[in-house]
């Protein structure tokens, strides 16, 4: 039977653990000694509370509590891999677990190479990113109130049909046992308040959506002005009613910095994952030193940046998180890696391992990918010298192609770009192109570079990333 | 070893009894405990090889309190910590606002539905799918020796699902499911292009399924393109159904919930027996149809489900109710009589019922087409097989503008070659409002919990803005 079985959530200290170390690691031992190169456990147990709001009224608040545990089995050069969220049932699973990487490696040809992985650190600790405000603490009237403001700011117009307003927090903990003697525990949280408002004019109707959020506790909420959140969404959505479609064509374009950040998210992001460069999926494979993009354009991803949404202490393999430089003043330095990939391409591991969740294994992922400010003063800089473009503001997602380079994104709003100014609304930009060709495009970039809104990213998994930037302008784009 | 133990659905049961008894004991008078438990295996493919071997399983209990037309809901993993899940659930429903007439479902009596089970996936061990695995690969070097399996993978599944209310609903069943996905790409001479083509089903699909062929079809069919005119055009697109069902189902299942109609969110809001698409095209969503990947003898609470016409010969004449939708909008004023249609559904036991589609099937009246007919009746104009970006379509507009870079240039009603990519944008309403012709052939996209889009390749007239690059 699948179900956990588990300590109680409430009683759960930084400082007690649900899986039994003593169990785990003979078990780890027995497997080692069976034949497994190596073997690991991961078991993440999250706590999280989701509410939803419409037009003022609770809609639902569903706490829930998540445990679930993956064991990973490298035996013959092939990977075994078992999720359970039955977690008195790990030790059983570790021998079928090492005959499923067994039968994998016997189906292997003599041309593929088996999987090893690089050498890491050893580490025993505990690391716990306490927040200044246990989010768990949180009662749900004190979130209702948070959204509540919201709603009110955002309502109160003829043409608004409904404002919703969701919330999101959560805790998560990590124990990470190996049998290379790696154990190592560690927890942060993440806090997120979301909100939707619909207008409408007649038969047109529109939507725009708003998000703010990142790692800590309720001290973040506290820190986002609501009212500025609910009022802009108001007045963006009311604005959309009056916008024009927008033109089409290969035009310069000015993202501001949630677009910047997913721009850089989907072009280069995805396409530096080494596991899709490994596979023959990447359009950046072997061009590691290589010019790709123009002189100002410096991109780092980095799991350590505080309060982004994609912030972790600890990869998913165990490893201390770091800053990696994907690409610096246009040459790309660096691909985002796990220890497969490490060793696969001979190159230093970088902790790039994530998880959805403990029922899921490790892939290479983004953590927070932002681009590094410029020289440009402000938008009005950049805008100055365009003669006809647009300006896309607002994320509604994106998407790549790592292996042919191209992508998409969306933008929420956007205004035409005529002779220097930022003249007429308008809605449903896309924008789309080549990795390796508008790279080299972005010519302008504001000082002022930051992480924009939280966002998610699915590449069979789902997990919470944080990106942004400055302002950029990219000299010609396919705006759609 | 089987998949899924023979006791499985009888321990799931159990438990929401014992759930169930607790509430009654704590005196609650009205709950509903629903619980799943799914074990699956998963072959994951990179590189043109075998990546690793997975398997395991998760499973869990929902909990929804409802006192005095106000509801609650928690979930959990360990039935021992029922008791704490129970209360939160109270004490969420009693910060909830009331909603006249919300009572939960009563049981009526469903009718099963067949072919959701299939007993030879679930005696599929690992080996079996490695095999198959390795049969796909071959066949795809066989197809094309240029061409390789750079992603995918294959998976079986099977679940136990249980629903047990204070009002008598007690209900259990057992569903498998089997699926298929690869990513192809040929490179050579510095060129690379891809196809992303999948297929699954509630029964054992064949061992070489047809997207595995789709698959390397489509990379072959978008090499080296051709130069066309790169000005933006407003020209008739046939959308294969892979490429229209990812963008029909961000917008059109949005558009034809209940609640969203009443709330004025749907483009299709005070549309009500209007003409709303082409005269010709119905759409219906049916949940009872023998084999279909969301199908189901019940809806997500519980509620028998049935065939549910939502647009008939054009005219807009149906929507799809959950219990609590239904009750609410009456409750608020915005209509003044609605049911449920049996159309609750749930993305597992971590989430109360909402209202959604099962299986969503665009049809017409007229005659249907084959690929080569409806390239004829174009004349002039693009094939489309995907799109970047279908998830960044706004439901609520129904405007999209996305990217492809697997599209093909007709003229004449002969594929002259491929374009390397191209901006395709639009609006969902107008686009199936203009002249929409539909192909003889379905194959089912989407999610098994979120709705399955039955929708055939499709020729759109003249609403979609083409921009080649």
């Amino acid at each position: 039977m699948v179900m956990a079985k588990s300590p109680d959530f409430e009683v759960q200290g930084t400082g007690s653990r649900y899986l039994d170390v003593d169990k785990i690691n003979k078990s780890l031992d027995k497997v080692t000694d069976n034949g497994a190169t190596y073997a690991e456990v991961r078991l993440v147990a999250y706590t999280d509370y989701s509410v939803s709001m419409r037009d003022g009224q609770l809609e639902r608040a569903i706490p829930g509590q998540e445990i679930g545990a993956t064991i990973r089995v490298l035996a013959d050069g092939a990977w075994g891999v078992h999720s359970t969220t039955d977690i008195a049932s790990l030790e059983q699973q570790m021998n079928p677990t090492l005959n499923l990487a067994r039968s994998v490696a016997a189906r292997r040809s003599s041309k593929d190479r088996a999987i090893s992985l690089a050498e890491v650190p050893i580490i025993e600790d505990s690391i716990h990113w306490k927040p200044k405000k246990d989010v768990r603490n949180t009662e749900l009237s004190e979130r209702l109130e948070h959204m509540r403001l919201f709603n009110s700011v955002a309502s109160g117009h003829d043409k608004i049909v409904s404002v919703n307003c969701g919330w999101h927090d959560e805790h998560i903990h990590t124990e990470f046992l190996s049998t290379e003697g790696m154990n190592r525990t560690w927890s942060f949280q993440r806090s997120l308040i979301n909100g939707m408002v619909t207008a409408r004019d007649g038969s047109d109707v529109v939507s725009y959506r708003t998000r703010f959020g990142g790692e800590g506790g309720l001290e973040l909420i506290e820190s986002c002005d609501v009212d500025e959140l609910g009022d802009n969404a108001k007045v963006s959505a009311l604005r959309l009613l009056k916008a024009k479609r927008a033109p089409s064509g290969k035009m310069p374009l000015i993202a501001d910095r949630d677009l910047t950040g997913v721009y850089i998210h989907e072009a280069l992001g995805h396409p530096c994952e080494a596991d899709l460069v490994a596979a023959g999926d990447s359009c950046l494979d072997g061009k590691l030193g290589e010019k790709i993009g123009s002189d100002i354009v410096t991109v780092i991803d980095d799991p350590n940046i505080r309060g982004g949404y994609g912030a972790h202490p600890i990869d998913d393999e165990g490893l201390d998180t770091t800053e990696k430089c994907l690409i610096k003043n246009g040459i790309l330095t660096e691909y985002l890696n796990h220890r497969e990939t490490a060793e696969h391409f001979g190159i230093k591991p970088n902790a790039g391992a994530r998880a959805q969740d403990g029922l899921h294994h490790p892939l290479v992922r983004m953590s927070n990918t932002i681009i590094h400010g410029g020289t440009h003063a402000d938008l009005d800089e950049l805008v100055e010298d365009i003669d006809y473009g647009v300006y896309a503001c607002g994320s509604r997602g994106g998407q790549v192609d790592t292996g042919r380079g191209s992508f998409q994104f969306a933008a929420q709003e956007a205004w035409l770009i005529e002779n220097g100014e930022i003249t007429s609304p308008l809605k449903d930009v896309s924008v789309s192109g080549l990795t390796l060709e508008i790279l080299k495009n972005v010519d302008g970039l504001t000082k002022d570079s930051r992480l924009a809104a939280p966002g998610f990213c699915g590449k069979g998994q789902t997990v919470p990333v944080g990106d942004g930037g400055p302002i950029m302008r990219i000299s010609e784009a396919l705006v759609g | 070893m089987i998949l899924l133990p023979n006791d499985a659905l009888g321990r799931l049961q159990s438990g929401c009894k014992t759930i169930g008894d607790r509430c009654n004991s704590l005196g609650i008078s009205s709950w509903e405990i629903v619980a799943s438990q799914s074990y699956g295996h998963q072959i994951d493919i990179e590189g043109g090889k075998i990546s690793l071997a997975a398997g395991g399983g998760e499973g869990g209990y929902g909990i929804r309190i409802i006192e005095q037309g106000k509801f609650g809901y928690a979930y959990l993993a360990d039935i021992n910590s029922a008791d704490k899940a129970i209360t939160s659930a109270l004490s969420i429903a009693r910060m909830s606002p009331s909603i006249d007439g919300f009572v939960l479902p009563s049981e009526q009596q469903a009718e099963q539905v067949g072919g959701l089970y299939d007993r030879s996936i679930v005696e599929m061990d690992s080996e079996s799918l490695l095999t198959q695995a390795d049969l796909i690969i071959s066949e795809v070097k066989s197809l094309d020796d240029r061409a390789v399996v750079t992603g995918g993978g294959i998976g079986v599944s099977a679940s136990a699902n249980a629903i047990l209310t204070s009002q008598g609903i007690e209900s259990g069943g057992l569903t498998t499911s089997h699926g298929v996905g690869v990513q192809v790409s040929i490179e050579e001479n510095g060129q690379l292009t891809s196809s992303w083509q999948s297929s699954s089903s509630r029964s054992k699909l064949a061992e070489i399924p047809g997207c595995v062929a789709r698959a390397v079809d489509w990379a072959q069919l978008t090499r080296d393109p051709i130069k066309v005119d790169s000005s933006e055009d407003e020209s008739s697109v046939l959308m294969t159904s892979e490429g229209f069902s990812p963008l029909f189902s961000v917008v059109v299942p949005n558009a034809v919930k209940g609640e969203k109609l009443a709330r004025s969110e749907s483009f299709w809001s005070g549309k009500m027996n209007d003409s709303v698409v082409s005269s010709d095209l119905n759409l219906i969503d049916d949940a009872t149809v023998e084999a279909c990947r969301s199908s189901g003898a019940r809806d997500g609470e519980g509620i028998p489900t049935r065939k549910n016409t939502l647009i008939e010969s054009g005219k807009l004449l149906g929507s799809l109710w959950s219990t609590r939708d239904a009750a609410q909008q009456i409750a608020e004023g915005r209509i003044i009589d609605a049911a449920s249609t049996g159309s609750a559904i749930r993305s597992g036991y971590q989430s109360p019922p909402i209202s959604g589609c099962s299986n969503l099937f665009l049809t017409t009246d007229s005659k249907t087409h084959d690929f080569d007919s409806m390239l004829e009746l174009m004349g002039d104009g693009y094939v489309v097989n995907s799109v970047m970006g279908a998830h960044t379509a706004n439901p609520t507009s129904g405007d999209f503008s996305v990217t492809t870079s697997s599209i093909l240039r007709v003229e004449n009603g002969e594929i002259i070659g491929s374009v390397k990519q191209a901006g395709l944008s639009g609006n969902m309403a107008k686009a199936l409002a203009d002249k929409v012709i539909l192909g003889d052939e379905v194959r089912p996209q989407g999610s098994y919990s979120s709705g399955t889009m039955y929708v055939p390749n499709v020729l759109l007239g003249q609403a979609l803005r083409v921009n080649p690059v």
